[in-house]
């Protein structure tokens, strides 16, 4: 059966292979022909992402379009289990992602580092912004702001915080209305948490001052996003600090009772990285993969899907030029590169989280 | 085959499942990095660190706090509802029966997100409450709410326990004590409970685990106030590093371990004597019900309201939520209906597949499991041997294990054992974590059965000439017939609902609806979620209402 199977598709991937050719995408390589050839002897990629499977559905099924015998096995973990299992998997050497897609950017430049991700020069790298590649490895996919989310119904519109001085204001201002109405990700329990509030203090010099702000209004600290959004729409909250765009335009897009802001004094943004796994089984539709995310017409599904695209050449609701319109030069991507690796260390962390506590406190 | 090779050999692939996970974790806690990296060194560092923390030791206490409330609550209740259900003719039992159940059905997640949409501070009822009141009376996320929902619907896993082992039990004594004059309530407490006391404490000592493993109520309910127990401080944990990391995760399994084994001596110690509790003669019985009279009503009533409170107020929660496309203070439902959440399931690619594996896993994975716990049971059955207290707390340590954990370590031995390897991505891999995972619970269902059949009867075969494992065959598996099939059904609930063991191990192919449920409330779509609760929640109650058909029948 097996044998039957792989001769199949040995015959169907020569077939199409000769029918590839003329296929190559405008400005690859000549030889791009061969990887192609080679992807489809392959015949599928596996794919371990934090984009959960029915956002990236479009994104595969448009690849397994573009590609016909190339099957994409989809897997959507957690970013803590993703790296977990991860380094398990290829420690151990018998199969594992091909692709390995994640949110958690530190995570992933760590990864690199470690030496456990491909070398690989993506024929798109000259579209693609400076910061989101690095040491030829690892790639940003989207261009997502870290935004304001708040509830349309109770919030009146002459509170809506343009910016971040505005919401510390606001808060101050008014510590009856939005006592215990002010939500964040827990910088102590979530990873993303701590990298977002990190940045901002890169950015925004009064950053501890907004902390104790909320801390003493009684913020309330989650681990995930749906959890802030949920509770800003049920009016439980009212305002939801730095929450990923993404997330926030599909909720909006469905209930328009919230409301999203993007600071106008910065706006972070933060990119889902991806890179081809040194151990993959299948590197040659891995990379076929990479270059499809990264295409423009990979990006122009990442849009639809409201991952918000970091090509300039791709226009939409959930792209970098909507962004740019909105912020201008405010825009604060959160460069690809070793600094990350700063947030991995221990002395740092348990430092700013000593500080952070007793922000969370009001003190 | 002599009983003694028959027990040799289950005993050996028992120690085997257990022991080589549960090994790799103990090693990883003393080593510096993963244990497969070149790099690790043998430390009590990940100790130091760990018992350095603060926030574990608040963690620590919350835990014990938790696990005992929880045991303190779902034992009397669970005891006496079994009582209630297999011994009085309270009305309505034929319904009531497969409702008793529900609280297990749902994962915990689900239950949790539930009570915020009904109870939470803006919640269905407590707007209502507040209208009427003025004010909000209580407060879903405190501790002793955690401590009381925790409790409450953890009472069906006692009942199911007292129940199976009551109807194993003669009724002749009860009957006296009636006769005597004693009331109902009397010869719950003084008669009955007493009797079925191993399976109360069986119940009570696994609850009180279950408190430990604990995750997606506290996970929810415990997330604005940062209510942290020990499975929820391994995420603080991680965080504290940036990397997650094996080691420190290891640690906090190997201190809930050594808390956990001494329970299991202390149960020991309490079960010694649990030949005493033998019941079931050679001899034939039919059982009368227990005539309640006015207390019918008054045992009805309470039965009704703390199904409404763990089963209505939740799930009316989240299936309202499945029709909304917003709630919360200022809506009027009646303009937000909508019921795009349901189609839009039938977009999401996984959610067939997750379905037909959850069911798979639950039904055919449910049974096999029954099988590996009833071979594993009759072979230490009336063993007078050593071994039988190595399998007694050999079958307690995995549950021991937060499920996440326990998940991982079992994929590290699908990684790192040649053999097993090719099974990684099979649902295969996915049954023997969860079958492994609930060693304890499954076990002690059927154990519980066992020790009240006599050892007369088989007594009887061998002397009438059969060999001692054609006697176990022949008579003690078709007596302990009722047993498994309750066991089977437990395990069918609890395979479906299960949502951490199994993440590491999951793949395409090889989804399962609980671990969808997590994926996506991670990213935000509730909508989905909660459609997606729903939809599991009427499958459940649908295999459940056939198994309670089929097991009705079958008692008859």
């Amino acid at each position: 059966m097996r044998r039957t199977l792989s001769a199949l598709v040995a015959v169907s991937s020569f077939v199409l292979a000769t029918h590839a050719q003329a296929q190559t995408p405008p400005g690859y390589p000549a030889d791009y022909a061969a990887l192609i050839d080679a992807a489809k002897k392959e015949g599928k990629v596996i794919v371990y992402a934090t984009t959960d499977a029915s956002s990236a559905n479009p994104l595969v099924k448009d690849f397994e379009a573009l590609y016909p015998g190339i099957k994409v096995e989809y897997s959507d973990l957690n970013s803590t289990e993703l790296y977990n299992r991860f380094i398990a998997e290829s420690a151990a050497k018998n199969g594992t992602g091909d692709v390995i897609w994640s949110s958690a950017m530190d995570l992933q430049v760590k990864l690199v580092n470690d030496g456990l991700a491909l070398t690989y020069a993506s024929p798109e790298i000259k579209a693609l912004p400076k910061w989101a590649v690095w040491k030829d490895a690892a790639y940003g996919t989207t261009y997502e702001p870290i935004a304001f989310v708040y509830n349309k119904r109770l919030v009146p519109e002459a509170d809506v915080p343009k910016d971040h001085t505005a919401l510390m204001k606001l808060i101050e201002a008014k510590p009856d209305v939005y006592k215990g109405k002010i939500t964040a990700y827990d910088p102590e329990r979530s990873g993303v948490g701590y990298l977002f509030f990190n940045e901002d203090i890169q950015y925004f010099p009064a950053a501890w001052d907004l902390f104790k702000a909320m801390g003493k209004a009684n913020a309330k600290f989650y681990t995930s996003a749906g959890a802030m959004m949920e509770r800003v729409a049920s009016g439980e909250h009212l305002i939801a600090y730095g929450v990923f765009g993404s997330y926030a335009l599909a909720r909006t897009k469905k209930d328009p009772n919230t409301g999203i802001v993007l600071p106008s004094d910065f706006t972070l943004v933060t990119s889902r990285v991806a890179f081809i796994s040194k151990a993959a089984k299948n590197p040659n539709a891995a990379k076929l993969f990479l270059d499809y995310m990264l295409s423009k017409r990979g990006q122009t599904i990442v849009e639809k899907a409201d991952l918000y695209t970091l090509r300039a050449d791709v226009e939409g609701e959930a792209s970098l030029t909507a962004v740019s319109k909105v912020i201008g030069d405010r825009a604060k991507p959160v460069p690809i590169d070793e600094t990350l690796l700063a947030n991995l260390d221990q002395t740092k962390r348990l430092a700013f989280l000593s500080r952070w506590q007793h922000a969370k406190k009001g003190q | 085959m002599p009983t003694t090779i028959y027990r040799f050999i289950v005993l050996g692939l028992t120690i085997l499942a257990v022991a080589v996970p549960l090994s790799l974790v103990i090693y990883q806690a003393f080593l510096t990095a993963p244990f497969f990296d070149p790099s690790a060194k043998f430390s009590f560092g990940a100790f130091s660190f760990v018992f350095a923390d603060d926030d574990f030791w608040q963690a620590f206490r919350t835990t014990i706090i938790v696990a005992a409330g929880m045991a303190a609550i779902a034992v009397p209740l669970g005891a006496l509802l079994a009582f209630v259900m297999v011994r009085t003719d309270i009305p309505g039992k034929h319904i009531l029966e497969p409702m008793i159940l529900i609280p297990i059905f749902v994962s915990a997640v689900v239950v949790a997100f539930g009570y915020v949409v009904a109870i939470g501070p803006v919640g269905i009822f407590s707007t209502l409450a507040k209208d009427v009141l003025g004010f909000v009376p209580w407060n879903l996320y405190s501790m002793t709410s955690l401590v009381i929902i925790a409790g409450l619907t953890h009472v069906p896993h006692v009942y199911l326990y007292s129940a199976a082992a009551l109807r194993g039990l003669g009724t002749d004594l009860e009957e006296a004590a009636r006769i005597s004059g004693a009331n109902p309530l009397r010869v719950a407490l003084h008669v009955s409970l007493p009797m079925i006391m191993p399976a109360i404490l069986f119940a009570g000592v696994l609850v009180f685990f279950l408190g430990f493993e604990l995750f997606g109520l506290p996970l929810v309910l415990g997330d604005p106030q940062d209510v942290l127990v020990l499975s929820t401080y391994l995420y603080k944990l991680t965080n504290k590093l940036g990397v997650p990391s094996y080691q420190l995760m290891a640690v906090v399994v190997v201190v809930i371990i050594a808390i956990t084994a001494p329970l299991v001596f202390m149960q020991r110690l309490l079960l010694r004597q649990a030949q005493r509790y033998v019941s079931v003669r050679g001899k034939g019985q039919k059982s009368q019900p227990l005539r309640l009279h006015g207390w019918r009503w008054i045992a009805l009533a309470l039965v009704v309201v703390w199904l409404a409170f763990t089963v209505a107020v939740p799930l009316s929660g989240i299936a309202l939520r499945s029709f909304v496309v917003t709630w919360g203070e200022g809506v009027k439902l009646l303009d937000v209906l909508t019921l795009d959440h349901y189609r839009e399931l039938l977009d999401y690619p996984n959610v067939i597949r997750g379905i037909v594996n959850t069911l798979g896993i639950g039904v055919i994975g449910g049974a096999a499991a029954v099988i590996c716990y009833a071979a594993i049971a009759v072979a230490i059955h009336r063993w007078n041997s050593g071994w039988t207290r190595v399998v007694d707390y050999i079958v307690m340590v995995p549950r021991a294990m937060p499920g996440l954990v326990a998940g991982l370590a079992l994929l590290w031995v699908f990684l790192f054992v040649p053999f097993l390897a090719p099974l990684k991505s099979t649902m295969f891999s996915i049954w023997l974590a969860y079958s492994i995972v609930w060693l304890a619970y499954g076990m002690r269902l059927i154990s519980g059965t066992l020790l009240q059949v006599g050892p007369e009867l088989e007594e009887a075969a061998r002397v009438a000439g059969a060999s001692d494992l054609r006697a176990k065959r022949d008579v003690t598996v078709p007596l302990i017939k009722y047993g498994m099939l309750a066991s089977w059904l437990l395990i069918f609930l609890i395979f479906v609902r299960e949502y951490s063991t199994g993440i590491y191990l999951l793949g395409p192919g090889t989804e399962v609806i609980g671990s969808l449920l997590v994926s996506l409330w991670g990213t935000g779509a509730v909508d989905l979620v909660s459609a997606l609760s729903v939809v599991n929640v009427v499958m459940i109650g649908a295999g459940l209402a056939v198994a309670i058909r089929l097991g009705v029948r079958l008692h008859g």
